[in-house]
């Protein structure tokens, strides 16, 4: 799995800027930190989708909203998909965080880095079976996004048998634990021309820090 | 049939899946299948008695689920849906007088600290399951497909409490053999021993050859009946669909093996059917079950490794525990767990192989600190506890919430230290230190201390607990004291390995109290009591002398397989990286670029002719204050800040020692710290909490998932201006809102600073945070604006 440093320093707030050595160096030790701790894992299935009044059908499951539903709209089937890099991601976190917070700091966006590259290669799995039906994917659409609810990662997680499948599970405040992992929506489509927006700037938080200006800078 | 007589003489047959079969049914994914025990009774009769007609003895009631975590809001309450399934599974088994097994599983929730369930949260969510399912009628209790071994040992230590029924275990292992939280077979065997079940062993996860592969290393160290329920395969999808691809016959012969190698008690899990039943029993019901040999290892364990006392010698850390060492202590009285969690760390990563934890002093509430110090510690140690006290209501409580087998410290042999310890490691499981002294004192002679050892293991005997349970320590006294003593403790250590054949531990540097040089004296009898039997020794890590000693003896005595332990240690001993004496780094520049040791260092020079306050604001402040510029313009990164920052607590330890010594004080303001209600994400907070510390505030950490209550109440006791909240989703923002409000009305002076992910400057205004942090520096901006510490 392709880990980048660009990444990593992106979520660093580092926004693009060149690194100095010593941080280069740090960043690419947590990343190996983290390869030789983490097993990760990912369950997906797929399920027929429906698009009655006021929402979206996945299987059994009712989104309501739009923003889920304008996103996967054309789509007649949808994958439900879970991811996490497993708890020894978080417990490295919890003891660097207790010895060296610079370093805490590294291995947070490191973890984040590798989550993201982690659902990108199973994407391209999952992409690679649709293309035997002559189906495409539609770029993953995650619970807290737009008006698709947060609460809908219990449902996410009870009908893939997430905990018991990938020891995934989630809070109260519907928080997923471990933190280094991802549900989603993802649309699959006949229409090869899907949707083109990058993933980063479709987000609606607009002050966030990881928000990757520079490559909006240059598309502009 | 009835188990206690039948086990062991005959291999007995558990059911296969019932999720398997109910989906065939119709159950959707994600259904509660559990609800079916009342909506569609005769669809769970009927898959009961399909199992029974197969030939099983043991059936598993459609109860997996059936835990008021999961029913949440289901509309079901756990007690009918137990009920219910028990006498489902009784009707059907009565005819066949089969016996029916209680089926618990998981919560599917992660436990604390990395989750939001809390031990004995989930020890009473599983007590409820449990008592219901004996009110029933069930004949055993199987608690099964456990990834986490934290949430097995709440789930058997409820179904033994709760009720009396056999307790069977078994957990769900990887690809590579583990735990999904890291756990093996040795650590998984060491506890589930330790709480007394009546069987172990594997279920779900992966298909009977693969489970075939982990059998040997079960076998190996477990001394009860093995239970082995393996899934039909691994699943994978068609048309939406878990297929299991195992087919009957293929699955038999793989059992037949498994019932050979030394499993009592076979079955299946997803993906079998009654027709992998009957095929199963056609191949195995003739085996003779392997007569199991007790292993009689002395062995500890933590959540995720196990540690057995045998040829190689044990080191046990000894650095937490608060004699004779004032930062210690000045911790466990600011409940600073932070510190004895560096403690723990820093001597794993000196090689301790068990780390010792000992909080006692005077003034403190022992049980209450103890759990508390023994449950942060394991949540970033991976390494076995000694739990030391000589109060009995710490050490049940610290056994209880301890993740493993601990190790416990200690027993001695007078009648009512045996009474009150033994039965916490009968019931609790642990591995216990026996003092040889009892109500006569300490024997002076090696004879009196076996003596003492051997009564100790006899009393031991009666309350069930077993002599491999036992680790005799024959007391090193000092030398300094009595000429003799060091003799007298080397005999004692032959004799008990001569006539009791137990392992042994010291607590090694007690033989030079009193003498200068007490390391060169430690070392030496380290090595003597080694050559002696010594199993454990409970040392400094930190000290090159005991560790020089300890990889020597190793090397020596052929217990480091072709020294390879000590070349790795010795061969490329890393250039320490202390700054030359010559080129001595300005305070200031040590801070710029985060040198932490250099910080330390100039401060302490720079104190020998200066103020502290001085050093402070001369060199620290502007420093700092370079820093933070930076890392706002751009140009330094957020680990380089924090680099900086810790750098300047480094001289800022060194200049408070020396204030705190002339009762000058130096804090700028009070800070409380709280990631709100519901939120358990604090990476964050603990950036702000750094930066904050050294801009020199007072910071009151209150951790994570914080009731709005408990932050009101810190602010009016501690009479803070100041709190800072975070909050990284958006379900938790509500309880940032609720907490400022409370804030406000209770505490009108006090000023909220607010950040987090899903945070905006306006929607922290309509909550009415006072101020909105964007970043780390943007909370020490506002602190020093507010505290009027600027200098600016």
């Amino acid at each position: 799995m392709k880990i980048r440093e660009e990444e990593v320093l992106r979520y660093l707030g580092c926004g693009g800027r060149p690194a100095d050595e010593r941080l280069r160096r740090t960043v690419a030790s947590c990343v190996e930190a983290l390869r030789k701790a983490c097993t990760p894992r990912s369950v997906a299935r797929v399920f027929p989708a429906g698009f009655p009044a006021g929402g979206v059908r996945i299987g059994n499951l009712f989104f309501p909203g739009s923003g889920l539903r304008n996103h996967i709209r054309g789509c007649d089937k949808a994958v439900l998909f879970a991811a996490t890099l497993g708890a020894r991601a978080d417990i490295l976190l919890l003891q660097a965080s207790k010895t060296d917070m610079s370093r805490a700091a590294v291995l947070q966006a490191a973890a984040a880095a590798m989550t993201e590259s982690y659902c990108d290669e199973q994407d391209a799995k999952i992409a690679a079976e649709a293309a035997k039906e002559g189906l495409y994917l539609r770029p993953r659409y995650s619970p807290g996004y737009g008006d698709f609810s947060i609460a809908h990662q219990r449902d996410i997680l009870t009908t893939l048998d997430c905990p018991r499948r990938i020891g995934l599970s989630m809070t109260e405040s519907c928080m997923l634990v471990p933190t280094k992992s991802v549900t989603a929506v993802i649309g699959l489509t006949p229409e090869k021309s899907g949707c083109t927006i990058s993933k980063c700037m479709e987000c609606n938080s607009e002050n966030c820090p990881f928000r990757k200006e520079t490559e909006d800078e240059s598309a502009q | 049939m009835n188990l206690r007589s039948e086990l062991g003489k005959r291999i007995v047959f558990f059911d296969g899946g019932m999720g398997t079969m109910l989906q065939a049914k119709g159950l959707g994914a994600g259904e509660l299948p559990e609800i079916w025990n009342l909506t569609r009774p005769k669809a769970i009769a009927d898959i009961h008695r399909a199992y029974l007609a197969a030939g099983a003895d043991i059936i598993k009631t459609n109860t997996f689920g059936a835990n008021r975590v999961k029913l949440g809001q289901s509309g079901y309450g756990v007690d009918e849906i137990v009920s219910s399934g028990v006498r489902l599974a009784k009707e059907a088994a009565s005819a066949y007088g089969a016996l029916v097994a209680m089926d618990i599983g998981p919560t599917g929730k992660l436990m604390k600290p990395l989750g939001d369930l809390g031990f004995e949260e989930a020890v009473s969510v599983f007590a409820q399951a449990a008592r219901a399912g004996e009110r029933a009628g069930a004949d055993l209790i199987l608690i099964e497909t456990m990834s986490d071994s934290y949430e097995c040992k709440a789930a058997v230590l409820a179904a033994k409490e709760n009720t009396s029924l056999p307790v069977f275990a078994t957990v769900i292992l990887d690809e590579q053999g583990k735990l999904l939280t890291g756990g093996g077979i040795p650590s998984v065997v060491a506890m589930l021993e330790g709480l007394g079940v009546d069987a172990l062993g594997l279920n779900c996860g992966a298909g009977p050859d693969q489970m075939k592969k982990y059998l040997p290393r079960l076998t190996e160290c477990c001394s009860i009946p093995i239970v082995i329920n393996p899934n039909a395969g691994l699943p994978h999808e068609i048309d939406g669909r878990n297929v299991y691809d195992v087919k009957e016959d293929e699955f038999a012969a793989d059992m037949k093996e498994i019932a050979e190698g030394g499993a009592w008690i076979i079955g299946g899990c997803c993906g079998t059917t009654p027709e992998y039943t009957r095929a199963e029993r056609k191949l195995c019901a003739d085996i003779p079950p392997r007569p199991i040999r007790k292993k009689n290892r002395t062995v500890v364990s933590s959540g995720s490794r196990a540690v057995v006392f045998g040829d190689r010698p044990v080191l046990i850390g000894e650095r937490i525990n608060p004699t004779g060492k004032p930062a210690l202590k000045r911790a466990l009285r600011e409940n600073d767990m932070d510190y004895l969690m560096r403690e723990g760390i820093a001597q794993q990563q000196n090689g301790a192989q068990i780390l010792d934890v000992n909080v006692g002093l005077p003034e403190l509430d022992e049980t209450a600190v103890l759990s508390r110090a023994v449950r942060e510690i394991q949540s970033v140690v991976d390494l076995p506890l000694q739990i030391d006290t000589s109060s009995p209501s710490a050490l049940e409580a610290a056994m209880r919430l301890y993740n493993g087998k601990p190790l416990v410290n200690s027993v001695n042999g007078k009648p009512e230290s045996m009474k009150a310890v033994f039965p916490l490691v009968k019931k609790y499981g642990g591995t216990v230190i026996a003092l040889t002294l009892d109500e006569n004192g300490i024997p002076g002679t090696a004879e009196g201390r076996c003596a003492v050892a051997g009564k100790i293991l006899k009393t031991a005997a009666e309350y069930g607990v077993e002599k491999k349970d036992i680790i005799v320590d024959p007391l090193a006294m000092t030398i300094s004291a009595g000429q003799r003593n060091a003799a007298v403790t080397l005999g004692a250590l032959r004799l008990v390995r001569e006539r009791l054949g137990v392992r042994m531990s010291l607590g090694v540097s007690n033989i030079s109290f009193g003498l200068p040089g007490r390391e060169q004296i430690n070392a030496s009898f380290f090595t003597m009591a080694m050559q002696n039997g010594l199993s454990a020794a409970i040392v400094n890590p930190g000290s090159k002398a005991m560790m020089d000693a300890y990889y020597a003896f190793c090397a020596l005595s052929g217990a480091d397989g072709r020294c390879m332990d000590y070349i790795s240690r010795y061969s490329a001993q890393s250039e320490e990286k202390k700054p030359a004496a010559g080129s001595r780094v300005s305070l200031g520049d040590a801070i710029l670029k985060g040198l932490k040791e250099s910080a330390r260092l100039s401060a302490q020079a720079l104190l020998k002719t200066e103020d502290p306050l001085h050093i402070i604001h001369s060199q620290m402040i502007p420093a700092l204050d370079q820093a933070g510029k930076g890392f706002e313009r751009g140009t330094l990164f957020l680990p380089q800040l924090l680099m900086s920052a810790e750098a300047a607590k480094a001289a800022f330890e060194v200049l408070r020692a020396e204030m705190s010594e002339k009762g000058e004080s130096v804090k700028n303001g009070s800070v409380i710290l709280a990631t709100v209600k519901g939120d358990i994400h604090d990476i964050g907070k603990n950036i702000v909490k750094v930066l904050l510390e050294n801009y020199n505030f007072d910071v009151i950490d209150l951790g994570r998932d914080v009731p709005p209550e408990k932050v009101v109440e810190t602010a009016v006791s501690r009479k803070v201006r100041l709190v800072g909240l975070s909050a990284l989703m958006t379900t938790t923002v509500v309880n940032m809102e609720e907490t400022i409000r409370q804030l406000h009305q209770a505490v009108p002076g006090c000023k909220v600073m607010v950040g987090g992910a899903v945070l905006t400057p306006e929607y922290a205004e309509k909550i009415h945070a006072d101020f909105y942090s964007k970043d780390a520096m943007g909370s020490v901006r506002y602190a020093q604006k507010l505290f009027g510490g600027s200098p600016d």
